[in-house]
């Protein structure tokens, strides 16, 4: 088992060197897509912080407090596309029948995906991390012990939640060949959804952000924790802001045993 | 002219006829996608009602914009843009991706127009899609119709507004004649001409100090000119102000699209395709 765990870690660490040094051979990329990133976040914000002048309370979120909803989505995303964002790239690897190559290979399928040299620059994560500093200033959250301890696993349980929905789709591709449009979807709904306080919805579209696809444990839980907020979509506890990190690790599990029946029946029909 | 124009030949409506069917058949074999983009435009739809809805449901209602006003404003935003979005000369990047261009110079066409044509083929299906995409809206949201006379002043300014960004539009792909890659420029433009043209919030929620500013931009003449004759917001006395401004964006970018076609066509016959 130790012996296992070095090797992954081994390979993990080369695969992260040729990522620095491909990010470095690019640099020039990397500025157009800080740039790029910038300008779509900045759009989207902009956005908000006009909507917020012409009507001050959003259901009693002001902008700082949603600029800090926003962040702590942008983060989770954000962390999310540097680590997982090659298992998007499956049902290409399906359609062109070039995914038979994970199965030759000693080591486990997904970590093989994910471990998939590609160019990945850092810029939204940086972003992201800005943004969340000003925001967290801004909307005068106080940073004490929980936040501390609490930020950084939610932040990763936000990333699994967000890994866990994409790898679902991903593994419709060994039923469906063509599962962009699904994806798309669902990318929408994340991006334009989890923009506001999900208190302003109906309330079957709480319900499915909540239980079905659960991108309000992303941001909107844990915000309404540390801004000190009742809790009025679902009328549940604020601590309900803390249960991000096990969310994220229920909907891993479960994309993961969905992802090895999509594995079973690719191999099943002789691929 | 050069050695490779083709020799003269009278002109002929009917190919380009032919070019734009071919291009609306082609679309309308994307069945999925067609389904997506309706579905994703009634979940949009959905979304800013419950947004309008709490927003008017908590604060000072904004005098010249009711909550039905900024309802029926973003739902007919998202079913302008199922045409506006389209990128109609999109084929001149591809083909100047893949060198295909050089090809279409030497043939007995009007290389502009052959490409006008496909991109109003594509334009004529998403059109198409209104209807359908209406329908289910309406299931969703209640849109007010406005008297046929203001409804009328919509339609010319839709048009006005679909040739301005048509232009932009073009003039961006001609750029690849040079850069070869535009496609983060596009999206960018896209995102700012969404933000900026009113598509997702009307410019008249936007700070009075900066709306001076950005209604004098063409981003406005593409979305929030027509957006704002269909509510209302606009009054008959304006139309001849907003539809002169968006002609006067017509005729600039149509000077500018022919200098940089001109200067671009040369540059791929000079250097022999």
């Amino acid at each position: 088992m130790a012996e296992r765990l070095a090797i992954w870690g081994d390979v993990y660490r080369q695969y992260w060197r040729i990522n620095v040094l491909t990010a470095l051979e690019y640099r020039a990329n990397f500025l157009v897509w800080f740039g790029f990133t910038f300008i779509y976040h900045a759009t989207a914000l902009i956005a908000l912080w006009i909507i917020l002048q012409e009507f001050p309370s959003m259901n009693g979120w002001n902008f700082p407090q949603m600029a800090f909803l926003y962040s702590l989505w942008m983060l989770a995303h954000s962390i999310n596309n540097t680590l997982f964002l090659t298992v998007g790239d499956v049902p290409e690897h399906v359609r062109e029948g070039e995914f038979d190559r994970v199965f030759v290979r000693p080591l486990n399928a997904l970590f093989q995906i994910i471990t998939t040299p590609q160019q990945i620059f850092p810029d939204e994560l940086i972003l992201a991390l800005s943004l969340f500093v000003l925001a967290t200033i801004w909307s005068g959250v106080t940073v004490d012990w929980w936040f501390v301890v609490f930020i950084p696993l939610i932040v990763m349980g936000g990333a699994l939640i967000d890994f866990a929905i994409n790898l679902v789709i991903a593994t419709c591709s060994f039923w469906f060949v063509r599962v962009d449009a699904l994806r798309w979807i669902a990318f929408q709904l994340e991006q334009e959804f989890t923009r506001y306080p999900i208190s302003i919805y109906t309330k079957g579209v709480r319900l499915v952000l909540t239980f079905l696809l659960p991108f309000a444990f992303m941001n909107y839980f844990p915000a309404t924790f540390f801004l000190d907020k009742a809790e009025d979509a679902l009328h549940l506890s604020p601590f309900v802001g803390l249960a991000t990190p096990l969310v994220g690790l229920v909907c891993f599990v479960l994309a993961y045993w969905f992802w090895i029946i999509g594995l079973n029946k690719y191999q099943g029909v002789g691929h | 002219m050069t050695s490779i124009s083709a020799p003269p030949q009278r002109f002929s409506l009917k190919p380009y006829l032919e070019f734009a069917r071919v291009a609306f058949e082609r679309e309308a074999t994307y069945r999925f996608e067609v389904f997506t983009s309706i579905g994703s435009l009634l979940v949009r739809v959905y979304l800013f009602r419950m947004v309008w809805t709490a927003l008017y449901a908590q604060n000072v209602a904004p005098k010249d914009l009711s909550l039905q006003d900024a309802i029926t404003y973003s739902t007919v935003a998202l079913l302008m843009s199922l045409v506006l979005d389209i990128d109609q000369t999109r084929l001149i990047h591809d083909k100047l991706h893949d060198g295909s261009i050089a090809t279409d110079f030497m043939k007995p066409i009007n290389v502009p127009l052959y490409f006008f044509s496909d991109g109003t083929g594509e334009v004529l299906f998403h059109s198409v899609l209104i209807l359908p995409s209406l329908a289910l809206a309406a299931l969703i949201v209640h849109i007010d119709i406005p008297p046929p006379d203001v409804l009328g002043a919509f339609f010319l300014s839709f048009l006005f507004g679909y040739l301005v960004g048509l232009l932009m539009n073009f003039i961006l792909n001609c750029i690849a004649f040079w850069t070869l890659e535009i496609h983060a420029v596009q999206l960018i433009v896209t995102w700012i001409t969404d933000l900026l043209g009113g598509q997702i919030i009307p410019l008249i929620f936007f700070p009075l100090a900066f709306q001076g500013f950005i209604f004098a931009l063409p981003f406005a003449a593409i979305y929030s000119t027509p957006l704002l004759i269909y509510v209302g917001s606009v009054t008959p006395e304006r139309y001849p102000e907003v539809l002169g401004l968006q002609v006067m964006w017509i005729a600039i970018f149509a000077v500018i699209s022919v200098f940089i076609w001109r200067a671009g066509a040369r540059r791929v016959v000079v250097q022999g395709g």
